[in-house]
């Protein structure tokens, strides 16, 4: 019993940076439907600017992430910018390969400007607590909360201001956002804004229980990929239930099954969730 | 008010409208009159600035709006209502509404005031203020694509054919809607292939037909011609 609830609280963490990740890659995919395969290496870029700003800089882990935010957000933006928006009246394969593009781009240059070496980031949160027969650190706790703190402030965006409802309905009806008079560049960029700033956050707070280093974002964006498949593209309730849920599957499985198939989990998850619901547990209508 | 010369909207290489010229004078109701498939929601389009023309010019209130985006053509006050209403189905009718004000964004108490008026002329979207889009019959969300459109108070309003798919009881209110929408101030272009419906409500018209205007001229005048009586009016 003791082992079935440590592990759930494992799965609740690795599910909360799941399912940042996976936000912002289906925020994405919901207005402007490219499949953003640079994504992870923007999880990645966050992760060594939080490193480099409290390693180098040295200045404290919250003032970190608040740059590696802007720094990430404003990469993002100029993604679409540079690349996406040039693209937009051109065949979807084209945005496919330049994601790639910019993903293989995005780990030359984070190779040449930090080395290819694993990193560690030593978090200010590394006390072990032990709560009902739980132990986890801190920084898992933090993980956790603020993960949940993250995605109640996005809901109030998305739902409660002007600005944010115009994502939500530029993905409902692109062109009838067009039509209320939405503009649709300012909203691309947002959007582009909020993954990165979600990802940054996202590997901001994985980065002191795992390792930074330029192959980070794959597994994660493979896996984000998953889940927003699972959940439904462009399915915000499906990105967060799905992030959850392959999160506890993770690591009940690597428990009860074997920690050597872990990262096999989700794409079998798939498969099954695919069979039998094959567009997803929140498909939409239309699009 | 608005004015199409020769304007040609191309497909690839496929012209869906050719060298279309139309005149929307203040305060009238135009109607464009054809089958599916004539052009009429393609000059739509290129009008909202969705689709960019490939010659010919449109001018609205003395200015060239041909190729600017759609954002700067519902400021400048022309809106369009589509014919598959494009609607936010799982947003709320009010909050389709809200959407529907984005230029008016920063004056609240217009936009309030605005939303009073459509819930007066359409009330069963105030009763289903809180129901998702998506929910409601096809008339109500017609009357949800009219009142969305109402909300960014245009000049000059699109209507992409109002009656498809609606019960004939519903299509009358509709055309009655229409014509009060006209009277509180809002010039009207629509497209129709309820001929008869909308000719008793315009002021002229125009046929398209394979993408050119064929026949024009006033309801009445468009009435009394045989070719159009034979081919929309059938009598």
């Amino acid at each position: 019993m003791e082992i079935l609830i440590q592990q759930l609280f494992n799965g609740l963490t690795i599910g909360s940076i799941y399912s940042l990740v996976a936000l912002g890659l289906t925020l994405v995919y919901g207005i402007l439907h490219i499949p953003n395969f640079a994504h992870g290496a923007i999880y990645m870029i966050g992760g060594y600017i939080t490193l480099t700003m409290m390693t180098y800089v040295g200045v404290n882990y919250w003032i970190s992430i608040a740059v590696s935010i802007i720094v990430v957000g404003v990469l993002s933006v100029l993604m679409e910018r540079l690349v996406f928006h040039p693209l937009r009246n051109t065949i979807i394969i084209n945005n496919k390969i330049a994601a790639i593009g910019i993903l293989l781009f995005l780990e030359a240059l984070a190779q040449l400007i930090w080395g290819a070496d694993f990193r560690q980031m030593s978090s200010p949160y590394n006390q072990v607590l032990n709560l009902f027969g739980v132990t986890f650190t801190v920084q898992r706790l933090l993980i956790i909360v603020a993960a949940i703190v993250v995605m109640v402030l996005l809901y109030l965006f998305l739902k409660k201001t002007f600005i944010g409802r115009t994502i939500i309905a530029m993905s409902q009806n692109r062109e009838g956002a067009f039509l209320v008079g939405i503009n649709a560049n300012k909203v691309a960029m947002l959007t582009f804004f909020v993954a990165g700033a979600l990802a940054a956050i996202a590997a901001s707070l994985t980065s002191p229980i795992n390792l930074v280093f330029p192959g980070m974002g794959h597994l994660v964006i493979l896996k984000a990929f998953v889940i927003i498949i699972i959940g439904g593209m462009g399915s915000i309730p499906g990105a967060i239930l799905g992030g959850y849920l392959l999160g506890f599957t993770e690591s009940i499985g690597a428990t009860y099954i074997s920690g050597d198939y872990k990262d096999i989990i989700a794409f079998i998850l798939l498969i099954i969730i695919l069979t039998i619901k094959p567009n997803g547990i929140f498909a939409k209508g239309e699009h | 008010m608005l004015s199409l010369k020769n304007v040609t909207v191309k497909y690839g290489a496929y012209a869906a409208v050719h060298e279309v010229n139309i005149k929307v004078e203040q305060g009238q109701i135009v109607v464009l009159l054809g089958a599916n498939g004539a052009g009429k929601s393609t000059t739509f389009r290129a009008i909202s600035g969705l689709s960019k023309p490939a010659s010919g010019e449109i001018l609205f209130e003395e200015k060239s709006i041909s190729g600017i985006s759609p954002d700067k053509i519902v400021q400048s006050g022309i809106v369009q209502c589509a014919e598959d209403r494009k609607l936010f189905p799982q947003m709320t009718v009010q909050e389709n509404l809200v959407m529907g004000a984005y230029v008016q964004r920063k004056n609240k108490k217009k936009m309030k005031q605005t939303m009073d008026e459509v819930f007066e002329l359409f009330p069963i979207l105030y009763e289903k203020r809180n129901d998702q889009a998506g929910s409601m019959s096809g008339g109500q969300q017609q009357m949800l694509a009219i009142g969305r459109s109402l909300m960014s108070k245009p000049k000059l309003m699109l209507l992409d054919e109002p009656s498809i798919g609606l019960a004939p009881l519903i299509v009358e209110q509709m055309f009655e809607s229409i014509q009060l929408i006209n009277k509180e101030g809002t010039t009207i272009l629509l497209a129709e292939q309820n001929a008869n419906a909308a000719l008793n409500i315009a002021d002229k018209g125009y046929v398209y037909e394979n993408g050119k205007i064929v026949v024009q001229g006033s309801s009445k005048e468009l009435f009394s011609n045989e070719e159009v009586r034979k081919a929309y009016i059938g009598a």
